[in-house]
């Protein structure tokens, strides 16, 4: 397996943490915990600069791989 | 990418070239984590407005004090007996349960599972919702069966010369 997948599982990760944060966030809000439900919002939508870059970086990898074939 | 696309890989006499896939693979992992990058996505879009209507509730409407609103007369209800009625809106359904002379209690009866109204069984003494036969304690709102989890929101009632008001939303305790 010449490829790295790393970023699958990152990206993976990043998607079951997106699922828990969401239950999280509905359930406090529901609770009247109205911090919690910002804090987890706010971690959901962090989320996914973050996976936007894990995703650049795995193409950019991508391709210094290919140049190296 | 694309000029690869366009060059025919070998003299036509072959057809089996469509065989050799040794891209496939990885356009398929590529596709994958656009979707998961996709899937970020619409989490984080669809978190705003969650996170936009508890700012809104942290700031000034937290423990509001809504209109005071008369339910019925104690005339009319008699012990063990229910009557419905909307508060703080008028499509917050909640139901008013007289216990004994003096005790009233009222919750919103929207089920903390997946809202379907709640009724008061007198036979069994609890509140039962139809749904998915959900059970709740009348005393608290806490739930006793089934799929809920939350108590139910209890609204203070007061007694003011021969009618029973609803006073404001109970919070849960944190
Ligand atoms: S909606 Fe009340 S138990 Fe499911």
């Amino acid at each position: 397996m010449k490829r790295s997948y790393v970023g699958v599982a990152l990206l993976c990760a990043i998607l079951m943490l997106n699922i828990i944060f969401t239950q999280y966030m509905v359930h406090q809000y529901f609770f009247e915990n109205y911090k919690n439900t910002i804090i987890a919002a706010a971690v959901n939508v962090i989320l996914f600069p973050v996976a936007i870059y894990i995703y650049k970086r795995d193409k950019k990898q991508d391709k210094g791989m290919k140049n190296h074939e | 990418m694309s000029d690869k696309n366009k060059k025919i890989p070998y003299d036509e006499d072959n057809y089996t070239h469509n065989i050799n896939r040794n891209n496939e693979r990885k356009l398929d992992r590529r596709g994958f984590m656009k979707t998961l990058v996709g899937a970020a996505g619409v989490f984080a879009v669809s978190s705003l407005p969650w996170g936009t209507l508890a700012a809104k509730e942290l700031m000034g409407l937290g423990d509001k004090e809504y209109k005071h609103k008369k339910i019925t007369d104690v005339k009319s209800i008699a012990i063990g007996d229910a009557v419905d009625f909307a508060f703080p809106g008028e499509h917050d359904s909640a139901i008013l349960i007289r216990l004994s002379e003096n005790h009233y209690v009222a919750y919103q009866n929207a089920c903390t599972h997946l809202r379907c109204p709640v009724f008061w069984d007198k036979k069994e003494e609890e509140m039962i919702c139809p749904c998915h036969h959900g059970k709740f304690d009348v005393k608290t709102g806490t739930p006793i069966a089934g799929p809920p989890r939350r108590p139910l929101p209890e609204i203070q009632v007061k007694v003011d010369k021969g009618a029973v008001y609803a006073v404001r939303v109970k919070r849960y305790e944190a």
